[in-house]
């Protein structure tokens, strides 16, 4: 189908309520709505031609045109289009219509823009989000007029112990590791309610690109500190944005060279998390063989990009360094080594009893859940959701390879584990496609000039799986620059996972998602009967991906 | 206080602080089969409690500023921290934004305005930090080799 058809749907279904329809090559088909009507657009787009919720990203455009813009970005997946709709805000009271009863995947993205820009949301509960706790009201950093520095001084409060017992009981006590909290609610062995507190990560990113210290070819840099597990995901995913933005010619090199990156960095992060689940299963042998494994796959990512993590190599218009013979046989003799010795270890993983018991037909997240909060990645492929932005929405040199995307249908925790089991070897697969086929060329787009104004989406499918990032380009550097990391998109499918579940399985499916919180996870356990909590179990979760920019 | 040098297995307690993962999954490699410092009796623990050394990674988010403290304050004397990566240290790329206090020395301002002393930092750099360079960090500390920098300024004539 082409863009003129959607177009004449769009404009037959929209057209009643929308005082704007155009396309975009470098974003889709833009809808501009009266906030009052958009909740019937949001339903048309989200219930009536089922396109999939992909992220919202609210800007401060009063310098511009003095409103506040919310554009919330739906993807019609079979035909790789986006739409998006976008609405305007008074600039002195700004007030939306909340979406999330009808797009219950929205519920996130208005927490976050209450917090950061000040935009109210009508007919919903609005609460503290991103910001500590201790934030003086009604400083809204995302806004244009304050300073990216400005740094309110901490104080430092101790809450006292909620009473009761249906209350969770110290979410702020000692949270030592982990960086994100969970309590669960729970009557007995079982638990009936899931409450999540994060963003403990929120480092001020989305600011930071709009502020003097960057600019455009500096952003990609700290898109990669984004997260430090799939990094260079976020910078692929910036510099597709503002290229596709800019129409910048990449040259096709340059594309080959950053898929095998992103493929490397999806075996490495694959690798770790199977380690990690092992171990959360007390399956510590799998753990080390896994790590064993992945040891290999770091020195490769060395050997082609100068660092172990944090590659650097990105820049808009292509990349910086380039692959030689050298490299090639390199790459190949570890993918050789790798097969076989990965092939060993998943026939293990998926026939050692005490992992596929303790997996079978836990944290289930049935399909019409996953649908409805627009999960991503390897849980929406486990929910029987066939998703995968490398073939949905080609980036990269992604269109001239083909692969198999894994779809499994019963969204427990084994059959998360399978999918990321199986993009395991088809990653390798792509790797071997790619060297062969591996064009010549520059590095390098002669030309890089960034216009004002524009509006730019990169998508890549990251291990997690769908990252997102929306630019509006500005003078030198962002105007706006809004991250969407695809476990914002999983972590409340938890609620669902988790309810009505063995409490033993809690940290398994906790970690099944691939969760982007660092490092060690502490889950605090309250006994709705008694009102005793507990610590279940500090494991060392290694599973961040810094989901909170 | 005196503070005697570690003399056995040392413990460590891993304290995020709102790092973006790559220095911890540095510090989780040194612990699996590749690097494998557990065969030095180098150990992680689950509680700040029972920890000798805490590896501190990230720059100190505003959020995550009053759990440092309570993590910290839990440790036992003698207090050692390891400083890892360019964010633990200084804090990194985003040393000035506004959800962030800083890296560890002005965690330590903080810490001393509530009255908790930090009896040693030992700081390694990077981005992330190498595997080698954190064992490196741990062997500094234990005084078994040479610290190679030291924290004095230099003024030019």
């Amino acid at each position: 189908m082409s863009v003129e058809e959607i177009l004449d749907i769009i404009r037959e279904k929209l057209g009643g309520i929308a005082e704007d329809i155009r396309y975009v090559e470098s974003a889709g088909i833009i809808v501009r709505v009266k906030p009052v009507n958009l909740r019937e657009a949001s339903h048309i787009v989200h219930d009536v031609l089922d396109a999939y919720f992909r992220t919202m990203m609210a800007v401060d455009e009063r310098p511009i045109n003095n409103t506040f813009a919310a554009y919330y970005v739906y993807g019609l997946d079979d035909k790789g289009i986006n739409i998006i709709i976008e609405t305007h805000a008074d600039p002195y009271t700004p007030v939306l219509p909340s979406i999330a009863d009808i797009v219950p995947a929205a519920d996130w993205y208005e927490l976050e823009a209450w917090d950061l820009l000040g935009i109210r949301f009508k007919d919903r509960k609005l609460y503290r989000f991103v910001l500590p706790d201790d934030w003086p009201e009604g400083l809204y950093p995302l806004r244009k007029d304050v300073d990216y520095t400005a740094r309110p001084s901490p104080r430092i409060t101790y809450k006292p112990p909620l009473q009761g017992p249906r209350l969770p009981v110290g979410p702020y006590h000692p949270a030592l590791h982990e960086p994100e909290y969970f309590e669960l609610f729970v009557e007995g062995e079982r638990v009936v309610d899931v409450e999540y507190n994060g963003f403990h990560v929120h480092r001020g990113i989305e600011k930071l690109a709009e502020s003097p210290r960057f600019t455009y070819q500096k952003v990609p840099f700290l898109a990669e500190r984004i997260c430090g597990i799939c990094g260079f995901v976020h910078s692929v995913a910036y510099t597709l944005s503002v290229e596709n933005a800019a129409k910048i010619e990449v040259p096709e090199r340059a594309q080959y060279i950053r898929s095998i990156v992103l493929e490397v960095e999806r075996l490495h992060s694959h690798l770790l998390w199977l380690g990690v689940a092992c171990h959360l299963l007390g399956y510590d042998a799998g753990f080390m063989h896994s790590w064993r494994i992945r040891e290999k796959v770091m020195v490769l990512a060395e050997l082609l990009t100068g660092s172990r993590k944090t590659y650097g190599i990105n820049l808009v218009g292509g990349v910086r360094k380039d692959i030689n013979m050298d490299k090639i046989t390199a790459i190949r003799n570890t993918l050789a080594w790798l097969r076989s010795e990965f092939a060993k270890l998943a026939d293990l993983v998926t026939s050692v009893p005490q992992i596929v018991r303790r997996a079978r037909g836990t944290g289930v997240l049935p399909r019409d859940e996953a649908r409805k909060l627009s999960v991503v990645g390897p849980v929406a492929r486990a929910s029987g959701l066939d998703r995968d932005v490398r073939r949905d929405y080609p980036y990269c040199a992604y269109k001239d390879v083909s692969f198999r995307v894994p779809v499994y249908t019963e969204g427990d925790n084994l059959a998360r584990l399978m999918v990321r089991v199986e993009e395991i070897f088809e990653s390798m697969d792509i790797i071997d496609q790619l060297l062969d086929k591996l064009p010549g060329g520059s590095i390098m787009a002669e030309k890089i000039e960034v216009p004002e104004g524009l509006i730019g989406i990169g998508n890549v499918e990251a291990p997690r799986g769908e990252d997102i990032h929306v630019v509006i380009t500005g003078r030198g550097r962002p105007y706006r620059w809004r991250v969407r990391a695809p476990t914002y998109q999983n972590i409340p499918a938890l609620k669902v996972m988790l309810r009505d579940t063995p409490l033993a399985d809690a940290p398994l499916t906790i970690a099944s998602i691939d969760p982007c919180f660092s490092c060690t996870d502490r889950i605090v356990v309250i006994d709705l009967k008694t009102g005793k909590k507990e610590k279940l179990q500090t494991v060392s979760i290694p599973g961040g991906c810094g989901c909170e920019i | 206080m005196r503070v005697d040098p570690l003399k056995k297995s040392i413990w460590v307690f891993h304290l995020n602080t709102g790092s973006c993962n790559a220095c911890d999954i540095e510090i989780l490699d040194a612990l699996t089969p590749y690097f494998d410092v557990e065969r030095f009796g180098i150990k992680l623990v689950a509680s700040p409690r029972h920890a000798d050394l805490v590896l501190l990674t990230g720059p100190i988010t505003r959020k995550t500023l009053p759990k440092v403290i309570n993590a910290l304050r839990a440790v036992p004397r003698p207090r050692y921290v390891l400083a890892i990566g360019a964010c633990a240290v200084g804090g990194g790329i985003w040393y000035d934004t506004y959800s962030v206090i800083g890296g560890v020395e002005e965690l330590k301002k903080i810490l001393e305005e509530n009255g908790i002393e930090i009896d040693r930092i030992v700081y390694v750099p990077g981005c992330p930090a190498r595997p080698e360079a954190i064992i490196y960090g741990v062997a500094v500390l234990l005084g078994l080799v040479e610290q190679k920098v030291h924290g004095e300024v230099k003024i030019a004539e």
